[in-house]
Protein backbone atom coordinates (compact mmCIF):
# COMPACT_ATOMS: atom_id res chain seq x y z
CA UNK A 1 0.00 0.00 0.00
CA UNK A 2 2.96 2.39 0.37
CA UNK A 3 3.65 1.77 -3.01
CA UNK A 4 1.64 5.19 -4.02
CA UNK A 5 3.80 7.20 -1.84
CA UNK A 6 7.28 5.33 -3.05
CA UNK A 7 7.51 8.64 -5.36
CA UNK A 8 8.04 10.54 -2.37
CA UNK A 9 10.39 7.91 -0.45
CA UNK A 10 14.07 7.93 -0.17
CA UNK A 11 15.81 4.32 -1.24
CA UNK A 12 16.92 4.00 2.20
CA UNK A 13 13.23 4.35 3.94
CA UNK A 14 11.77 2.32 0.40
CA UNK A 15 15.06 -0.45 1.46
CA UNK A 16 13.69 0.21 5.39
CA UNK A 17 9.95 -1.14 4.65
CA UNK A 18 11.34 -4.19 1.90
CA UNK A 19 13.74 -5.43 4.48
CA UNK A 20 10.88 -5.45 7.71
CA UNK A 21 8.51 -7.93 4.99
CA UNK A 22 11.22 -10.24 3.28
CA UNK A 23 13.06 -11.09 7.16
CA UNK A 24 9.29 -11.04 8.92
CA UNK A 25 9.04 -13.96 6.35
CA UNK A 26 12.19 -15.28 6.57
CA UNK A 27 12.01 -15.75 9.98
CA UNK A 28 9.11 -18.03 10.04
CA UNK A 29 10.18 -20.37 7.35
CA UNK A 30 7.08 -19.63 5.21
CA UNK A 31 6.99 -19.49 1.71
CA UNK A 32 4.25 -17.57 -0.55
CA UNK A 33 2.59 -20.30 -1.30
CA UNK A 34 2.34 -21.90 2.29
CA UNK A 35 0.71 -18.44 3.44
CA UNK A 36 -1.71 -18.58 0.57
CA UNK A 37 -2.93 -22.12 1.48
CA UNK A 38 -2.81 -21.06 5.48
CA UNK A 39 -5.29 -17.98 4.46
CA UNK A 40 -7.23 -20.28 2.96
CA UNK A 41 -7.86 -22.47 5.78
CA UNK A 42 -8.16 -20.00 8.37
CA UNK A 43 -10.96 -18.37 6.01
CA UNK A 44 -13.04 -21.28 5.84
CA UNK A 45 -12.69 -21.95 9.42
CA UNK A 46 -13.92 -17.96 10.06
CA UNK A 47 -16.67 -18.73 7.67
CA UNK A 48 -17.92 -22.37 9.37
CA UNK A 49 -18.92 -19.90 12.34
CA UNK A 50 -19.44 -16.29 10.53
CA UNK A 51 -20.63 -15.70 6.67
CA UNK A 52 -18.42 -13.72 5.37
CA UNK A 53 -16.26 -13.08 1.93
CA UNK A 54 -13.74 -15.99 2.32
CA UNK A 55 -11.60 -13.64 -0.56
CA UNK A 56 -11.52 -10.50 2.03
CA UNK A 57 -9.58 -12.64 4.45
CA UNK A 58 -5.73 -11.53 4.44
CA UNK A 59 -2.59 -12.76 6.91
CA UNK A 60 0.07 -10.33 7.32
CA UNK A 61 3.28 -11.49 8.90
CA UNK A 62 4.71 -8.77 10.93
CA UNK A 63 8.60 -8.41 12.64
CA UNK A 64 9.27 -5.55 15.04
CA UNK A 65 12.56 -6.66 17.25
CA UNK A 66 12.44 -10.06 17.10
CA UNK A 67 9.46 -10.74 17.63
CA UNK A 68 6.80 -12.10 14.86
CA UNK A 69 3.67 -11.89 14.45
CA UNK A 70 0.57 -13.02 12.25
CA UNK A 71 -2.15 -10.75 12.09
CA UNK A 72 -5.48 -11.99 10.39
CA UNK A 73 -7.79 -9.90 9.15
CA UNK A 74 -11.53 -10.47 8.12
CA UNK A 75 -14.01 -8.23 7.69
CA UNK A 76 -17.42 -9.18 9.21
CA UNK A 77 -20.94 -8.90 8.33
CA UNK A 78 -23.57 -6.76 11.05
CA UNK A 79 -25.54 -9.37 12.43
CA UNK A 80 -28.31 -9.75 10.01
CA UNK A 81 -26.54 -8.10 7.04
CA UNK A 82 -25.62 -11.45 6.12
CA UNK B 1 41.55 -18.90 29.73
CA UNK B 2 40.91 -16.63 26.41
CA UNK B 3 37.98 -16.30 24.31
CA UNK B 4 37.00 -17.55 20.76
CA UNK B 5 35.00 -14.91 18.92
CA UNK B 6 33.81 -15.38 15.46
CA UNK B 7 33.44 -13.09 12.54
CA UNK B 8 30.74 -14.15 10.21
CA UNK B 9 28.27 -12.69 7.76
CA UNK B 10 25.98 -15.18 5.75
CA UNK B 11 26.79 -13.64 2.54
CA UNK B 12 30.28 -12.79 1.07
CA UNK B 13 32.16 -10.05 -0.13
CA UNK B 14 31.39 -7.74 2.97
CA UNK B 15 34.43 -7.43 5.28
CA UNK B 16 34.71 -10.35 7.26
CA UNK B 17 38.06 -11.18 6.16
CA UNK B 18 39.19 -7.27 6.41
CA UNK B 19 37.34 -7.11 9.70
CA UNK B 20 39.35 -10.06 11.26
CA UNK B 21 42.72 -8.88 10.14
CA UNK B 22 41.81 -5.57 11.60
CA UNK B 23 40.23 -6.23 15.27
CA UNK B 24 43.44 -8.78 15.15
CA UNK B 25 45.83 -6.16 14.99
CA UNK B 26 44.20 -3.78 17.14
CA UNK B 27 43.19 -5.98 19.96
CA UNK B 28 47.21 -7.27 19.75
CA UNK B 29 48.10 -3.40 19.69
CA UNK B 30 46.81 -3.38 22.71
CA UNK B 31 49.02 -6.14 24.45
CA UNK B 32 47.24 -9.25 24.21
CA UNK B 33 47.69 -12.47 22.71
CA UNK B 34 45.37 -13.24 19.00
CA UNK B 35 45.24 -16.42 17.07
CA UNK B 36 43.41 -15.56 13.82
CA UNK B 37 41.97 -18.88 12.49
CA UNK B 38 40.89 -18.61 8.42
CA UNK B 39 38.14 -20.79 8.80
CA UNK B 40 37.63 -20.93 4.99
CA UNK B 41 38.83 -24.59 4.00
CA UNK B 42 39.74 -24.80 0.31
CA UNK B 43 39.50 -20.69 -0.16
CA UNK B 44 42.34 -19.25 2.08
CA UNK B 45 42.38 -14.95 2.19
CA UNK B 46 43.59 -13.82 5.61
CA UNK B 47 46.70 -15.03 5.01
CA UNK B 48 47.30 -12.57 1.71
CA UNK B 49 44.74 -9.90 3.47
CA UNK B 50 47.53 -9.81 6.47
CA UNK B 51 50.54 -10.15 4.25
CA UNK B 52 51.54 -13.37 5.33
CA UNK B 53 51.10 -15.51 2.29
CA UNK B 54 54.58 -16.69 2.25
CA UNK B 55 54.89 -18.11 5.36
CA UNK B 56 52.66 -20.02 5.10
CA UNK B 57 54.16 -24.21 5.25
CA UNK B 58 51.71 -26.00 7.70
CA UNK B 59 47.31 -25.23 7.99
CA UNK B 60 44.64 -26.08 10.03
CA UNK B 61 43.80 -29.66 8.38
CA UNK B 62 47.27 -30.44 9.26
CA UNK B 63 46.81 -29.55 12.93
CA UNK B 64 43.27 -31.50 12.28
CA UNK B 65 44.65 -34.57 11.17
CA UNK B 66 47.53 -34.66 13.67
CA UNK B 67 50.26 -34.19 11.13
CA UNK B 68 51.95 -31.00 13.10
CA UNK B 69 50.53 -29.47 16.53
CA UNK B 70 48.96 -26.09 16.56
CA UNK B 71 51.71 -24.28 17.56
CA UNK B 72 53.95 -25.41 14.85
CA UNK B 73 51.34 -24.60 12.68
CA UNK B 74 50.90 -20.86 14.02
CA UNK B 75 52.52 -18.01 11.63
CA UNK B 76 54.14 -15.15 13.86
CA UNK B 77 53.25 -11.96 12.58
CA UNK B 78 56.59 -9.83 12.86
CA UNK B 79 54.86 -6.43 12.78
CA UNK B 80 53.28 -7.02 16.32
CA UNK B 81 54.57 -8.89 19.20
CA UNK B 82 51.62 -10.89 20.27
CA UNK B 83 50.04 -11.58 17.01
CA UNK B 84 49.56 -14.96 14.89
CA UNK B 85 47.82 -16.59 11.97
CA UNK B 86 46.60 -20.52 11.32
CA UNK B 87 46.20 -20.16 7.49
CA UNK B 88 42.66 -22.29 6.04
CA UNK B 89 44.49 -24.91 3.34
CA UNK B 90 43.73 -23.80 -0.24
CA UNK B 91 43.41 -27.74 -1.51
CA UNK B 92 41.36 -29.71 0.62
CA UNK B 93 37.47 -30.26 0.79
CA UNK B 94 35.34 -28.07 3.93
CA UNK B 95 34.55 -31.68 4.79
CA UNK B 96 38.14 -32.08 5.77
CA UNK B 97 37.15 -30.63 9.11
CA UNK B 98 34.52 -31.30 11.25
CA UNK B 99 32.86 -28.71 14.21
CA UNK B 100 34.25 -31.37 16.84
CA UNK B 101 38.06 -30.43 15.56
CA UNK B 102 36.97 -26.51 15.99
CA UNK B 103 36.05 -27.20 19.32
CA UNK B 104 39.23 -28.97 20.47
CA UNK B 105 41.57 -26.82 18.42
CA UNK B 106 39.65 -23.85 19.65
CA UNK B 107 39.91 -25.06 23.16
CA UNK B 108 43.48 -25.68 23.28
CA UNK B 109 44.40 -21.98 21.72
CA UNK B 110 42.07 -20.74 24.14
CA UNK B 111 44.56 -22.02 27.30
CA UNK B 112 47.73 -19.98 25.90
CA UNK B 113 46.16 -17.17 23.91
CA UNK B 114 44.12 -14.27 25.22
CA UNK B 115 42.11 -14.02 22.06
CA UNK B 116 40.87 -16.42 19.31
CA UNK B 117 39.30 -14.46 16.09
CA UNK B 118 37.50 -16.77 13.60
CA UNK B 119 36.85 -15.73 9.99
CA UNK B 120 34.10 -17.94 9.02
CA UNK B 121 33.36 -18.56 5.30
CA UNK B 122 30.39 -17.20 3.43
CA UNK B 123 26.89 -19.08 3.61
CA UNK B 124 25.66 -20.96 6.02
CA UNK B 125 26.78 -24.67 5.28
CA UNK B 126 29.41 -27.31 6.71
CA UNK B 127 32.42 -24.13 6.72
CA UNK B 128 29.78 -22.13 8.88
CA UNK B 129 29.23 -24.70 10.93
CA UNK B 130 32.86 -25.40 11.59
CA UNK B 131 33.18 -21.83 11.85
CA UNK B 132 30.51 -21.26 15.06
CA UNK B 133 31.63 -24.73 16.62
CA UNK B 134 34.05 -23.29 18.95
CA UNK B 135 32.78 -19.68 19.34
CA UNK B 136 31.90 -18.29 22.88
CA UNK B 137 30.56 -15.24 20.80
CA UNK B 138 30.34 -14.04 17.72
CA UNK B 139 30.66 -10.79 15.79
CA UNK B 140 28.21 -10.28 12.56
CA UNK B 141 29.41 -8.20 9.88
CA UNK B 142 26.54 -6.34 7.74
CA UNK B 143 27.05 -3.61 5.24
CA UNK B 144 24.25 -0.89 4.58
CA UNK B 145 22.46 -3.27 1.71
CA UNK B 146 19.42 -5.56 1.68
CA UNK B 147 21.11 -8.16 0.39
CA UNK B 148 23.82 -8.47 2.99
CA UNK B 149 20.84 -7.74 5.92
CA UNK B 150 19.11 -10.07 4.80
CA UNK B 151 21.58 -12.87 5.00
CA UNK B 152 22.75 -11.58 8.24
CA UNK B 153 19.09 -12.21 9.62
CA UNK B 154 19.68 -15.59 9.00
CA UNK B 155 22.85 -16.21 10.38
CA UNK B 156 21.63 -14.29 13.58
CA UNK B 157 18.84 -16.63 13.96
CA UNK B 158 21.24 -19.85 13.75
CA UNK B 159 23.91 -17.95 16.17
CA UNK B 160 20.70 -17.49 18.50
CA UNK B 161 19.73 -21.46 17.46
CA UNK B 162 22.97 -21.94 19.34
CA UNK B 163 22.81 -19.38 22.38
CA UNK B 164 25.68 -18.23 20.95
CA UNK B 165 26.17 -14.29 21.74
CA UNK B 166 26.03 -11.67 18.90
CA UNK B 167 27.33 -8.38 18.25
CA UNK B 168 27.12 -6.05 14.96
CA UNK B 169 29.62 -4.58 13.01
CA UNK B 170 28.28 -2.37 10.29
CA UNK B 171 30.98 -1.88 7.62
CA UNK B 172 31.43 0.20 4.45
CA UNK B 173 28.96 2.94 5.49
CA UNK B 174 28.90 6.14 4.29
CA UNK B 175 27.57 9.12 5.63
CA UNK B 176 27.44 11.30 2.66
CA UNK B 177 24.46 8.40 1.04
CA UNK B 178 23.19 8.37 4.47
CA UNK B 179 22.47 12.11 4.42
CA UNK B 180 21.12 12.11 0.99
CA UNK B 181 18.44 9.24 1.51
CA UNK B 182 20.16 6.89 -0.44
CA UNK B 183 21.24 4.56 2.85
CA UNK B 184 20.40 2.71 5.39
CA UNK B 185 22.01 4.41 8.56
CA UNK B 186 23.03 2.39 11.36
CA UNK B 187 20.32 2.73 13.78
CA UNK B 188 18.28 1.67 11.07
CA UNK B 189 20.37 -1.45 10.66
CA UNK B 190 20.35 -1.71 14.53
CA UNK B 191 16.33 -1.51 14.40
CA UNK B 192 16.32 -4.15 11.43
CA UNK B 193 18.61 -6.53 12.63
CA UNK B 194 17.55 -6.04 16.85
CA UNK B 195 21.51 -6.38 17.85
CA UNK B 196 23.62 -4.55 19.70
CA UNK B 197 26.23 -2.43 17.86
CA UNK B 198 29.90 -2.97 18.40
CA UNK B 199 30.82 -0.46 15.83
CA UNK B 200 30.22 1.20 12.36
CA UNK B 201 33.15 1.54 10.10
CA UNK B 202 33.17 4.03 7.40
CA UNK B 203 33.40 3.00 3.81
CA UNK B 204 37.34 4.01 3.38
CA UNK B 205 39.61 4.22 0.47
CA UNK B 206 42.47 3.31 2.55
CA UNK B 207 41.18 0.20 3.45
CA UNK B 208 41.32 -0.84 -0.21
CA UNK B 209 45.43 0.24 -0.41
CA UNK B 210 46.27 -1.46 2.90
CA UNK B 211 44.63 -4.76 1.69
CA UNK B 212 46.74 -4.03 -1.45
CA UNK B 213 49.41 -4.23 0.39
CA UNK B 214 48.83 -6.96 2.85
CA UNK B 215 49.05 -4.82 5.94
CA UNK B 216 46.37 -3.97 8.20
CA UNK B 217 44.51 -0.37 8.05
CA UNK B 218 45.09 0.11 11.79
CA UNK B 219 48.77 -0.31 11.46
CA UNK B 220 49.01 2.19 8.58
CA UNK B 221 48.05 5.14 11.00
CA UNK B 222 45.06 7.16 11.11
CA UNK B 223 42.01 6.64 8.27
CA UNK B 224 38.85 7.02 9.53
CA UNK B 225 38.41 3.21 9.35
CA UNK B 226 41.39 2.31 11.20
CA UNK B 227 40.33 4.60 14.20
CA UNK B 228 36.64 2.42 14.03
CA UNK B 229 38.69 -1.00 13.86
CA UNK B 230 40.57 -0.12 17.23
CA UNK B 231 37.81 1.01 18.62
CA UNK B 232 36.22 -2.00 18.25
CA UNK B 233 38.97 -3.44 19.11
CA UNK B 234 38.96 -2.30 22.55
CA UNK B 235 34.95 -2.80 23.07
CA UNK B 236 35.41 -6.71 22.28
CA UNK B 237 38.21 -6.88 25.21
CA UNK B 238 35.68 -4.98 27.26
CA UNK B 239 37.04 -1.67 27.78
CA UNK B 240 35.26 0.90 28.35
CA UNK B 241 35.02 3.09 25.26
CA UNK B 242 32.78 6.15 24.01
CA UNK B 243 29.58 5.13 22.92
CA UNK B 244 29.12 5.45 18.83
CA UNK B 245 28.11 8.13 17.02
CA UNK B 246 25.73 8.08 14.29
CA UNK B 247 26.89 8.55 11.04
CA UNK B 248 25.95 11.56 9.34
CA UNK B 249 25.64 13.40 12.26
CA UNK B 250 28.86 15.74 11.73
CA UNK B 251 29.49 18.60 14.00
CA UNK B 252 28.07 21.25 12.06
CA UNK B 253 24.61 19.08 11.65
CA UNK B 254 24.79 18.80 15.97
CA UNK B 255 25.78 22.47 15.61
CA UNK B 256 22.76 23.08 13.64
CA UNK B 257 20.69 20.85 15.19
CA UNK B 258 21.43 22.86 18.63
CA UNK B 259 20.24 25.80 16.89
CA UNK B 260 16.72 24.74 15.72
CA UNK B 261 17.74 23.58 12.29
CA UNK B 262 16.49 20.45 11.03
CA UNK B 263 17.63 18.71 8.14
CA UNK B 264 14.75 16.60 6.29
CA UNK B 265 17.79 13.67 6.04
CA UNK B 266 18.58 13.89 9.69
CA UNK B 267 18.68 10.26 11.10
Amino acid sequence: MWNMFRGKQSSREVAKGRLHLVLAHDRVGLEGGKLQEMRREIAAVISKYVPIDVDAVEVQIESKSRATELRVSSPLPARGSG
Amino acid sequence: MGRAIVITSGKGGVGKTTTTCNLGAAIAQLGMSVVLIDADIGLRNLDVVMGLENRIVYHVVDVVQGKCTAQKALIKDRRLENLWLLPASQTDDKDAVTPDDMRKLIAELKASYDYVLIDCPAGIEQGFKNAIAGADEAVVVATPEVSSIRDADRVVGLLAAKDIPTRLIVNRISAHLVKKGDMLSQSDVIEILALELLGAVPLDEHVVASTNKGMPAVLEGKSAAAREFARIGKRLVGLDVEAVHETGGGFFARIGRALGFSSANAA
